[in-house]
């Protein structure tokens, strides 16, 4: 299992005038789990979205399984179905990923553009309804889910896909800690080469379960990178990509005791 | 009789006028859908959804008023300047199926008239106002801030004429045999100045404060969002003025000397339409020539013989006061009409001026409630809002009679007792159909109080204030003289107000019905049976789901300002806020659509939306198909 999901070569890409990435490279093995780490802002949503071809960098090359993405590639009837069908992505944002009337719906959304036929797409949203445990959701209203119900419902709408390639953006970002669990269950069960998952957080906390290897980002370049445990010590690398921040307090022994040292803390939301 | 909306309610047009108003309609929405399912045009699905999610919410924004009033906009005039006008015209027209659908707001049978008027006839208004009027201006200038305002001013007022239109020829073309009018009772002369003065006024302040507001805010914050409707503005995006630069509303004073420009402005515009509708005066009726036009201009159904009596002795007073000193020209009926549209208007004006003077003096405290400010009203309606929307939900999961119906069955059946209410010329068919939807409510299980409440007093208020004055203003059979001022009631216009009041009760009450037991997304299914096209289906779908999103949104946005307001806030700073909130919500919006966009595409949209038929008609839907037909062929048969 040496091949290449994706192979990112010296990508640049600006929002709005603003540098969003610069210059940033970075190689990720099918089957392989890996986070990518860093602030609010530091380009990690903007990396997702070219990844899943949603937009087009404006210098270097991005390739998927060996071949170019370019949204000259992405007009082909053929090559678009294929993409989609097999690289998912999971917004931030769950109000943005849940646009249909229900839940249901949102699953058989994705499956009817690919224009799956009718009676397959409705065992496979069953299935994924029960596998993921929202059955009894499958006639809510968006508007009618708690936090963690639209995060599971986004992810499983996804999922519907069996996408190869699953990208997260912030998976469990602004969740309570039984929503947050489950979400990292499902990541750690994906850690058996069965899928090639991309996930952009920022919570260090659980990173050795859902990550085989991370890479950490500051201001749209890629800081460094390593297996989760190298990365988790390498203090210098944190601060600079502002994930933990030093900080000095004083410790009441004796007057004036006033001791700097590196703590590590989470950031969470954005 | 000022009508803060100009939504149509049911029972006030005739079913000739909904019909040929929904067949006018139907070109303009099939070249809006055309050129909406182009795939270049893949990212307005969700840009549309998202923008009658955001107009519904506006629509609900109490926007605060010189004089110390409040009004509500439409929103037409943002919308034609961000969409272009094909757009605006689906967004608008969606914004007003929901409302009427979930929210009783319109009628079910006058979504046509009312889409018309203010969907197609308010953005393409607008819209043409906004491009003449900005011309070649950069998108920065001061100039197009100016234009959306006047297009929103003169789109809302332009569309209130429609409306006002479409009720005057009411009494005209439709009568029952002793000669009451059948649906709304006010002729023309009386209907556009009624209408008039409350836009030209209240519903015009409002829809100019919002579509300038707009503008000012997408200058300072995504000027490029104003370049779809700006082909001439120079190429290069002039800087926009420093971010910080509080927004740019006119003051008070302000607000009135342009209210006043354009009082003076609008009749003249109105006039130089033509001599068409309003001006018909009733020497007309005996005028074979003039009786032909009005004909063909009618559908060509023709006017009664007589000019009706109320016609002419309103007329006389209308222009009473002025024409024995006047010279010739002032005594045309144009002018007298341009004269007294001003001075209504400046009577309106006068009394709401002295009516807040009044106020202000009053002593607070001693059990008086204390005033609510536009904050607190807005921030309360926006949770009515999404209150009733959930209740309605929870109403419709429960196991009535009419909750366990067949979508599809339902919207058949119960649209064809609307229509059927809406048709007879007879009062008791008309209290037979309203007898039974009562009892259809009871099987469903829905609390009367619920329905004497939300429907029946609700209706009565507002149908009965605009019905009161047709008992005395319909020419006909005396039956009572009012003592001192010796109004006489009318037999015709007891059995007018009788009419008006009775159908627009049967129609709320089967629309609350509908709206009560039926879900969702069971509806939207329901509509893809009957071949409704899968691009109006989606964008429905999506309006509705980003509605609450919005709903919320707004609601949190003005109760935080509410908890952090001390102290009473200056007219000026109460409309930069509303302006501002606003702003912020059409910021959300856009940028929610363009994401949305990206999810759909990352799920493999590629502009052509594909949705899950399903739902059979079983044989037992059939049957109560067909009672539900028949008992509305039936009523139609006897109330003939």
């Amino acid at each position: 299992m040496t091949e290449l999901a994706f192979d990112v070569r010296d990508v640049s890409y600006r929002y709005n005038q603003v540098a969003a990435l610069g210059g940033l490279s970075m190689q990720v093995k099918r089957g392989e789990r890996v986070a990518l780490l860093g602030a609010n802002g530091s380009g990690k949503s903007t990396l997702l979205r070219l990844l899943a071809g949603l937009c087009f960098p404006d210098r270097g090359e991005i390739s998927f399984l060996g071949e170019s993405l370019t949204e000259q590639r992405l007009q082909d009837e053929e090559f678009f179905f294929g993409f989609r069908r097999r690289v998912g992505l999971v917004f931030q944002n769950a109000d943005v990923q849940l646009f249909s009337p229900s839940v249901f719906d949102e699953l058989a959304f994705g499956p009817l553009q690919l224009r799956w036929p009718a009676q397959k797409i409705r065992e496979r949203v069953g299935e994924v309804l029960r596998s993921m445990d929202i059955a009894h959701l499958q006639d809510r209203a968006p508007h009618r889910l708690s936090g963690g119900e639209k995060k599971r419902v986004a992810l499983a709408s996804v999922l519907v896909l069996d996408p190869e390639v699953l990208l997260l953006d912030e998976p469990s970002g602004a969740l309570d800690p039984s929503s947050q669990a489950r979400i990292v269950d499902f990541l750690v069960s994906c850690g058996n080469g069965s899928k090639t998952v991309i996930i952009a957080t920022h919570d260090l906390d659980t990173l050795e379960d859902i990550a085989d290897r991370c890479y950490v980002f500051a201001n749209g370049r890629m800081a460094g990178e390593g297996t989760p445990l190298e990365v988790l010590h390498n203090v210098e690398l944190l601060e600079r990509a502002k994930l933990i921040r030093p900080h000095a307090h004083v410790h009441a022994h004796g007057e004036g005791a006033v001791q700097p040292h590196p703590h590590v803390h989470r950031h969470e939301g954005g | 009789m000022l009508p803060e909306t100009m939504h149509i309610p049911d029972g006030y047009l005739s079913p000739s006028t909904c019909v040929s108003l929904a067949a006018a309609a139907a070109p303009f929405w099939y070249v809006a859908l055309k050129r909406v399912k182009s795939a270049l045009h893949a990212r307005l699905i969700p840009l549309i959804s998202l923008f009658a999610a955001f107009s519904f919410v506006i629509m609900m924004f109490n926007l605060p008023l010189p004089g110390g009033t409040t009004g509500h906009a439409v929103g037409m005039g943002v919308a034609s300047i961000v969409l272009g006008p094909w757009a605006s015209i689906l967004a608008i027209s969606i914004a007003l199926t929901i409302q009427a659908v979930f929210f009783g707001d319109g009628g079910i049978t006058a979504i046509g008239a009312n889409c018309f008027n203010m969907a197609i006839v308010g953005s393409l208004v607008g819209y043409a106002t906004y491009r003449m009027a900005a011309w070649r201006a950069g998108l920065g200038s001061a100039r197009r801030v100016v234009a959306a305002g006047l297009a929103g001013y003169t789109a809302i007022n332009v569309a209130a004429l429609c409306a006002a239109i479409e009720f005057g020829i009411q009494p005209l073309l439709f009568r029952d045999a002793s000669g009451a009018p059948l649906y709304a009772p006010y002729p023309l002369r009386i209907a556009i100045p009624a209408m008039m003065i409350g836009h030209l006024t209240l519903a015009g302040l409002a829809e100019l404060v919002i579509s300038s507001g707009m503008v000012a805010y997408l200058q300072r914050t995504d000027p490029g969002l104003l370049r779809l409707t700006a082909p001439n503005a120079p190429a290069s995006d002039e800087p926009i003025r420093a971010a910080g630069d509080a927004m740019r509303l006119p003051t008070g004073r302000k607000l009135w000397l342009a209210l006043a420009a354009l009082l003076i402005l609008t009749p003249l515009g109105i006039l130089a339409v033509g001599s068409a509708w309003g001006e018909w005066s009733a020497r007309d009726f005996s005028d074979p020539q003039a009786r032909r036009e009005i004909a063909a201009a009618s559908h060509n159904q023709a006017p009664p013989p007589a000019a009706p009596r109320g016609l002419e002795r309103l007329s006389s007073v209308w222009t009473a006061p002025l024409s024995r000193y006047a010279p010739s020209f002032i005594r045309g009926a144009s002018f007298g009409y341009l004269v007294s549209a001003m001075v209504g208007v400046g009577l309106i004006i006068a009394l709401a001026l002295l009516l807040n003077w009044v106020l202000a003096r009053l002593p607070a405290g001693a059990g008086r409630r204390r005033r609510k400010s536009f904050v607190e009203k807005t921030a309360r309606g926006l949770l009515e809002a999404t209150g009733q929307a959930l209740f309605a939900e929870d109403m419709a999961a429960t196991g009535g009679f009419l909750q366990r119906l067949d979508p599809r069955v339902k919207l058949i059946g119960i649209g064809a007792l609307i229509a059927a209410a809406v048709a007879v010329h007879r009062l008791w068919v008309l209290a037979g159909i309203l007898a039974l939807g009562v009892a259809l409510a009871l099987a469903s299980h829905i609390p009367m109080r619920l329905l004497a409440a939300r429907v029946w007093l609700a209706v009565l208020a507002f149908t009965g204030a605009i019905a009161l004055p047709a008992i005395f203003l319909t020419p006909g059979a005396a039956v009572w003289r009012l003592p001192l001022v010796e109004w006489q009631v009318t037999q015709q216009g007891l059995r007018s107000a009788g009419f008006l009041i009775l159908r627009a009760e049967t129609a709320a009450t089967l629309s609350m019905l509908l709206i009560l037991t039926t879900l969702w997304t069971r509806l939207l299914r329901a509509l893809r049976y009957f071949r409704a096209p899968v691009v109006v289906v989606a964008i429905l779908g999506m309006t509705y789901r980003y509605m609450f999103l919005f709903l919320a949104t707004a609601r949190d946005m003005f109760e935080s300002r509410e908890s952090r307001m001390v102290g009473v806030l200056e007219p000026a700073d109460r409309r930069r806020m509303a302006a501002a909130s606003a702003g912020v919500l059409l910021g959300k919006t856009l940028q929610v659509s363009g994401e949305v966009h990206l999810a759909m595409q990352a799920r493999g949209f590629r502009g052509e939306i594909r949705l899950l038929d399903e739902l059979q008609m079983r044989p037992n839907d059939w049957l109560r198909l067909a009672a539900f037909v028949g008992a509305a062929t039936l009523a139609v048969w006897l109330g003939r």
